[in-house]
């Protein structure tokens, strides 16, 4: 059976520049990747690249779509689907924060106490349970899908559980930091059927490893 | 109302209920040709059961529990019961229950629907179907051998003609992570992140303070570990000097047993397989085809949990997921084979139509009768 061309899953957005970057240095033909224009595959001789959403990248792989890609470590544990995660590609650097306006200390504590349930906003309500849960906290949990950094300043929740790199989104609007859910970089992931029978993808495991062991983590 | 199926089952028609039929019959002859019976066991087990299996000292149950189970109900005697997860421990209670008194080893084999709640593509998200065997009151390499010939015979028998079987032992990786640290939570995050399959998170742990280093980087080392032959000597040379080789002289010569009666290039050895069921306790292994991107088979070694029912023997089983098979057969080319009638009789005298079909019945020949 004629091997069919790798098919590699890039997330577009912040992650795309230096996965680009990263899969042209271990080697793959990248042409026509950093600039695709509206294309969502890119085929060059033994490689395709698809482009997907963030948050898609872990459904592609799992199911078949893609035998690897690359995606934030944020949007895995909030998918939570099943794929090996190989390499820890150190850029892309963000963490999961807990935040409050910085103006109502102390009325997030008072609600909890007086209604045994904290309110929080949130794109990632997988994290946002799984977190509270380990602590102990009863929560509602309310899906937003963007600016959620709106809903603790007009009373609708108490805090949010968002994203943040470096911080300057949840000053400009007033938030302050209370907890660290966790931090995250761009992961290699795979399937586990791919990695088991095909060296392709075992071997770019291996040379992504290579190339970002001794890099610090950076920012994208 | 639209009239539909519940989420996660559907109807088969007749093409494809052949096609799973013809195929998961040449599975089930191939576990006869090496002497295993059939057995059945209820859809429905007692709640109370599955968690007896479960109460074992496991560092990090996470098979199947009650509580997991989609289908749970209280029955008209009050009973807390689950439509079955898997078969495995239901042969357990069987064997330590009704056959108490009957000396093993015990070689059975079963094609049972199950009903688990997972991501599927084949339409199927909770009920499949498993072909599995169990092999119980043998333990030790021969035994191990036998079960993977069986199952990579059946593969060959079901069609899949591409496809490879990765094994390891869970013997390694507990040796490692009990000698590594006594932080018990720890050792639960280190085989959380194995079974999770996270090998960044494993690195991570590996370099945690309070792990002795040599340990913690054979096992983020041994997440690493595959390839044929020379992985045993790679294995060896990592965890020896570390008193850390439980199963693996074990799993060597399994792996060359299995390789003198199989296709060897269709096994590798991979220490990063350990089984989402915990209840392993030597051999894993996985089967995978190219095209399908989920494990066809899973199987191993659990020489623990026939204890949980009081009777203390080893076992080792595997369950190959028929709908997943198919897909890989499909895949590879296979075709359907044929259902229909191969001939259709006319007639106006309907005695002559019945006793010319019969003819035909008797020569094997698949007739229907037409039109009056």
């Amino acid at each position: 059976m004629e091997q069919r061309p790798l098919r590699i899953a890039v997330s577009k957005g912040s992650l795309f520049g230096d996965a680009v970057e990263l899969l042209t240095e271990a080697g793959l033909d990248t042409t026509g990747l950093a600039d695709p224009g509206r294309r969502l595959i890119i085929s060059n001789p033994g490689v395709e690249f698809i482009i997907v959403r963030p948050t898609d990248a872990p459904v592609f792989v799992t199911y078949g779509g893609a035998d690897c890609g690359i995606c934030g470590k944020d949007t895995l544990v909030e998918a939570g689907l099943s794929v090996m995660e190989l390499v820890d590609l150190k850029f892309g650097y963000c963490r999961f924060i807990v935040a409050e306006p910085e103006d109502a200390r102390g009325v997030a504590e008072e609600n909890y106490e007086r209604l045994g349930v904290l309110r929080i906003a949130t794109k990632y309500p997988n994290i946002t349970r799984s977190f509270f849960e380990e602590k102990g906290v009863q929560v509602d949990v309310i899906k937003m899908h963007g600016n959620i950094e709106l809903a603790p300043l007009v009373g609708m929740a108490d805090r949010i559980v968002d994203i943040t790199a470096t911080g300057t989104t949840l000053r400009e609007n007033k938030l302050r930091v209370v907890d660290e859910v966790l931090a995250s970089t761009a992961r290699f992931i795979a399937n586990s059927a791919s990695v088991r029978t095909d060296a392709r993808v075992r071997e770019l495991a291996a040379r992504l490893e290579e190339l970002t062991r001794d890099r610090d983590v950076t920012l994208s | 109302m639209i009239p539909k199926t519940p989420r996660g089952f559907r109807d088969v028609l007749p093409t494809e209920a052949a096609w799973r039929r013809s195929t998961s019959d040449a599975v089930c002859r191939q576990f006869e040709l090496w002497g295993y019976e059939p057995i059945e066991t209820p859809a429905v087990e007692l709640a109370a059961v599955l968690d007896e299996a479960r109460s074992l000292d496991n560092t990090a149950a996470q098979f199947t529990t009650s509580a997991e189970a989609p289908f749970r109900f209280f029955d008209s005697d009050s009973n807390l019961v689950v439509l079955r997860p898997d078969v495995t421990i239901p042969v357990a209670r069987l064997t330590a229950t009704r056959l108490a008194d009957r000396p093993g080893p015990f070689r059975f084999y079963y094609r049972e629907p199950v009903f688990t709640e997972r991501a599927s593509t084949y339409g199927q998200e909770r009920q499949f179907t498993q072909l599995g065997i169990e092999f119980i009151g043998r333990g030790g390499y021969i035994a191990d051998a036998e079960v993977l010939c069986v199952c990579m015979e059946a593969l060959s028998a079901a069609g899949v003609r591409d496809y490879t079987v990765a094994i390891g032992t869970v013997g390694v990786l507990n040796a490692l992570v009990g000698a590594a640290c006594d932080d018990a939570a720890w050792r639960d995050r280190v085989l959380r992140a194995f079974h999770k399959s996270d090998m960044v998170a494993v690195d991570a742990l590996s370099r945690e303070d309070g792990v002795k280093p040599a340990y913690g980087d054979a096992i983020a080392r041994l997440a690493r570990l595959r390839g044929g032959a020379e992985a045993f000597e790679a294995c060896r040379a990592l965890c020896e000097p570390l008193g850390c080789v439980d199963g693996l002289d074990d799993l060597e010569r399994t792996y060359e047993l299995v390789i003198a009666n199989t296709d060897a290039g269709k096994l590798i050895v991979d220490f990063s397989i350990v089984s989402s069921f915990d209840y392993y306790t030597g051999l894993v292994f996985k089967a995978y085809a190219p095209q399908v991107p989920a494990s066809l088979v899973s199987g191993g070694r659990y020489d623990t949990t026939l204890a949980a029912f009081g009777r203390n023997e080893p076992a080792a089983g595997f369950a190959i997921g028929l709908e997943r098979v198919l897909a890989a057969i499909e895949a590879q080319g296979a075709t359907p084979p044929e259902s229909g009638a191969q001939e259709t009789l006319c007639g106006d005298d309907p005695y002559e139509l019945f006793a010319r079909a019969a003819e035909l019945r008797a020569q094997g020949v698949r007739v229907e009768l037409g039109g009056e």
